[in-house]
């Protein structure tokens, strides 16, 4: 691929558990790092209960993540001007600190286990038994300081990374006072962008007005013409036409040719704000670029033993986040991202109100989310119907009256009318008969072409992963076990899970050996209380010792394809 | 070898009444289970799969009835007999499982129980010969410490072992005939899997007829001896799992067969049939699909006539207008 791939969302390390009874905790999802480019179908698939749904979720904030990071850049920071960046800068000074005393404390505590080995040392553990007794003291003391001063590192290294996800590197700088200037400078401007972007906006917001108002006075009595054109018509359509009728005895006084003047005043004006924004925008890249250009690598503290080295360097200058963290935004500010970050869910039925139309249903999202007056609702409204091919009369039905296909066209109208750049599908095909969801995952293919979209697909059918995705997680018990391109993952699976699972699969064959040893037995445990090591190792046929006490880390055992397996940790050492 | 038939439907027609109309949801469905044998309904849904099995089992709700035809079990005509005495061929003579284990159990009462009260009811055994059948049939399908199950109640047990139990259950009273409505949809794969290989090594100790529900045309192929392709209410195709699979003859099965995305295939374009699965309250005259079959325009019957059934080879029949051109 010649073009380069543009990062969507990030995630780290992503945790989701959820309180249990007993002060216990359910995992939901562990650990589980990717990143979505944009334009990208990317398929979650595994058992229920693997987790599938809750990192949908999580990531759309609405469940709140335990830990890690979620980050979006699919809408710039000036768009939304969150007010966490600025918190964290006013922070950083702190969290350098904090990192250096962690660290010095964690010296002293070195000394001190050093102090008491050396007396450890002098003693004869095999010697009298009050000796062997001291000896065995002393040791236990020395292992818990050891202990102790790991977690010191730990939290010093954790402080330097909550900066770095701010500013990178510079955290190690000396001279931080002077980049924390700078940083704030570029966030005035942000705010500057921001204030430009909001009274942007409502122009846009009038400007489209003026082009429905334009749009109807000109072309109602064809539409009008249109339907009575039909003969007999059904009760919606019958509504459809009375409110025909009603929009043009509205749009009768219209003038037509000063709307238009209007909009060509409007034109320049938004303009001249587009200019304002990005004027801002570079003034701000310029002063985080000289931040960069000023300070990156130069007098670093030596604040740990690891700061100096340039492959620690590195590695925080990637915690630099670029994109907006959705774990710290506030409510507000989620609620204006909530455009972007959609969501279809499995039972359309149970995500409609049934005691309202579907046009009611569709236009409430402009209602909540945008300002736009009632006429450019509703014929946003028509043209979405339009767009997930319903008819305008399904406007005034009601969901009983739909078929299942319908009503899941009505949530994913719903979903991509404002617009958003990622939608999460949460087994949007799973419940529709099969020439049904055909026809949903063609709309779902048209409208990511048309509309740019990223789409989130979670799934338990590994037959629609495979023709609709690109790229593939497959989870086990909220732990990744495989990523991979779909092509790859089913023609060369690598995790003995993923195997299992393509067995499993009913296939569209006849005369198939059956092999008893080769289905996989027992069921998926709970997550409240997890196996140890690799969570597979209790239904898996190659497991070893080492899987039964350590988690197999994530490896690229081949070129972009990811599996989390000890069987394949050896043949990289090897 | 002439195998006995354990199930005979015949002509059946069955109506729903709505909103004082009746309403046409079955019409002219013929097909026979033999013993040993698994016969598969497929359909989406809507397609009058269910009500089948609910007019063998007489279980249809109250406004639905069976207006003609003949379901004949072991040789008895169930649609002449009265309501108490179909209930006698109830869970004896025929056994259901049904799509949801948790709503088939009686969430209150242990699996133990549950299991006993129908061993006593129709094996006419004493409670404790009850109960040493009950952990014989649990193991028979697969369940670990059959003895410890006995005392959970079904809230303790996850779906698959649930429907264990269920099959359990239905095997215990020793049916002619097994009937499974969509028995594996609310499993997971692996569990599916587990489930569908029991069924088929059950199937040969029970010496008994499957009638077997799915809209999953891959559970299927793993299952079906014979297939009967149901669609909206009336049967287009039918003939052994080698015959539809390979050679599929209605333009809806072939449709179908296009529409499941296919972990075997390479490459798959999304096919879907066109327009919307038709309302049984709609009107269609001719052809109930012809709305949707791509060949309408070429035939000039498919608007006015309804087709019949036609055998194209031995045991494969096919209800089409253009199939019937072609043969002649």
């Amino acid at each position: 691929m010649t073009t380069e791939k543009k990062k969507l969302l990030e995630l780290r390390k992503l945790k989701k558990y959820f309180p249990a009874s007993g002060g216990r905790s359910l995992k939901a999802v562990e650990d589980v790092s990717f990143v979505l480019y944009q334009g990208e179908k990317f398929g979650v698939v595994g058992e229920s209960g693997c987790g599938k749904s809750t990192l949908g979720r999580t990531i759309l904030q609405l469940y709140q993540q335990t830990s890690g990071s979620c980050v979006y850049y699919g809408k710039s920071i000036q768009e939304l001007n969150p007010k966490y960046i600025r918190k964290e800068i006013s922070k950083l000074k702190s969290y350098q600190q904090d990192a250096s005393r962690f660290y010095q404390k964690s010296l002293e505590v070195d000394k001190k286990a050093a102090e008491i080995n050396e007396q450890a040392m002098s003693l004869d553990p095999d010697g009298s038994s009050k000796d062997a007794k001291k000896y065995d003291k002393l040791r236990r003391e020395v292992l818990k300081l050891e202990l102790q001063s790991k977690e010191l590192r730990k939290d010093a290294s954790r402080s330097l990374r909550e900066g770095s996800r701010t500013i990178g590197s510079l955290i190690l700088c000396k001279d931080l006072d002077k980049i924390v200037e700078l940083f704030n400078k570029a966030e005035d401007e942000v705010k500057a962008a921001h204030d430009t972007f909001v009274s942007y906006d409502k122009l846009k917001t009038q400007f489209e007005a003026n082009e429905t108002a334009i749009d109807q006075a000109l072309n109602v009595d064809a539409w009008i013409a249109e339907v009575e054109g039909k003969g007999e018509l059904n009760e919606q359509e019958q509504y459809h036409l009375a409110d025909l009728k009603y929009i043009k005895s509205q749009v009768a006084g219209v003038n037509v040719e000063k709307l238009k003047a209007d909009n060509e005043a409007l034109r320049p004006k938004m303009e001249e704000l587009e200019a304002e924004i990005k004027k801002h925008h570079d003034i701000e890249m310029g002063y985080r670029q000289e931040a960069f250009d000023k300070y990156h690598g130069k007098d670093i503290l030596p604040i740990t033993e690891l700061t100096l080295d340039k492959e620690y360097q590195d590695k925080l200058d990637r915690n630099y986040e670029t994109g907006i963290n959705l774990a710290k935004l506030t409510p507000e500010e989620m609620r204006s991202i909530r455009p972007d970050l959609q969501m279809v869910f499995q039972d359309p039925a149970a995500s409609l109100d049934p005691r309202e139309s579907i046009g009611k249903a569709i236009e409430e999202v402009f209602e909540i989310h945008t300002k736009l007056p009632k006429s450019v609702r509703r014929q946003r409204t028509l043209r979405l119907l339009n767009e997930v091919d319903l008819k305008a009369e399904h406007y005034y039905a009601y969901p009983h009256s739909l078929s299942g296909g319908m009503k899941q066209r009505v949530g994913i109208a719903r979903a991509i009318a404002l617009d958003p750049s990622f939608v999460v599908l949460d087994e949007a095909v799973s419940a529709l008969d099969v020439s049904v969801q055909a026809q949903i995952l063609q709309l779902l293919n048209k409208l990511r072409d048309e509309n740019n979209l990223t789409y989130l697909f979670i799934t338990h059918d590994l037959g629609v992963v495979k023709h609709f995705c690109d790229r593939v997680l497959v989870m086990y018990l909220g732990n990744t076990c495989e990523l991979a391109d779909s092509w790859d993952l089913f023609h060369n699976p690598l995790h003995p899970y993923t195997k299992s699972l393509l067995d499993a699969v009913p296939r569209m064959r006849l005369g198939q050996e059956e092999n008893e040893e080769d289905i996989l037995q027992g069921e998926v445990p709970s997550p409240i209380n997890p196996p140890s090591g690799c969570p597979f190792h209790t239904r898996c046929k190659h497991c070893m010792d080492i899987c039964r006490k350590e988690k197999p880390k994530s490896v690229e055992a081949e070129p972009n394809h990811f599996v989390s397996c000890h069987l394949y940790d050896k043949k990289k050492e090897n | 070898m002439e195998r006995e038939k354990v199930l005979d439907v015949k002509n059946l027609y069955a109506v729903f009444k709505i909103q004082k109309k009746e309403y046409e949801v079955l019409h002219d469905i013929s097909f026979d289970v033999h013993r040993n044998e698994t016969v598969c309904i497929v359909g989406e849904s809507g397609c009058g799969k269910s009500v089948t099995t609910l007019c063998v089992m007489g279980l249809l709700p109250k406004n639905g009835r069976v207006i003609s035809g003949s379901i004949e079990v072991d040789g008895t005509d169930l649609t002449k007999l009265s309501a108490n005495e179909v209930r006698k061929f109830r869970g004896k003579k025929m056994g259901m499982i049904f799509q949801e284990p948790m709503t088939a159990l009686n969430p209150l009462l242990t699996i133990g129980y549950q299991l006993r009260e129908n061993l006593m009811l129709h094996r006419l055994v004493d409670k404790k010969t009850a109960d040493k059948m009950a952990v014989e049939y649990l193991t028979k399908v697969g369940i670990a410490n059959p003895e410890s199950r006995l005392k959970q109640y079904p809230f303790q047990l996850s779906g698959g072992l649930r429907q264990r139990v269920l099959i359990a259950m239905v095997l215990s009273a020793q049916p002619d005939l097994l009937i499974a409505d969509e028995p594996t949809t609310a499993l997971d794969v692996t569990i599916q899997k587990q489930v569908l290989s029991l069924l088929n090594g059950l199937k040969k100790d029970m010496n008994a007829g499957i009638m077997f529900i799915t809209h999953d045309l891959g559970v299927v192929a793993e299952i079906a001896d014979k297939v009967v392709v149901l669609y909206a209410g009336r049967k287009v195709e039918e003939g052994s799992a080698q015959q539809v699979f390979n050679d599929p003859r209605h333009p809806y099965t072939v449709g179908l067969m296009k529409a499941v995305p296919n972990v075997d295939k390479d490459e798959f374009v999304i096919e879907p049939i066109p327009g919307m699965f038709p309302n049984i309250t709609e009107e269609i005259p001719g052809c109930r699909f012809n709305p949707r079959c791509a060949y309408t325009k070429q035939c000039p019957l498919c608007t006015k006539e309804a087709p019949e059934m036609l055998e194209v080879e031995p045991g494969h029949f096919v209800a089409c207008h253009l199939v019937k051109e072609n043969a002649q």
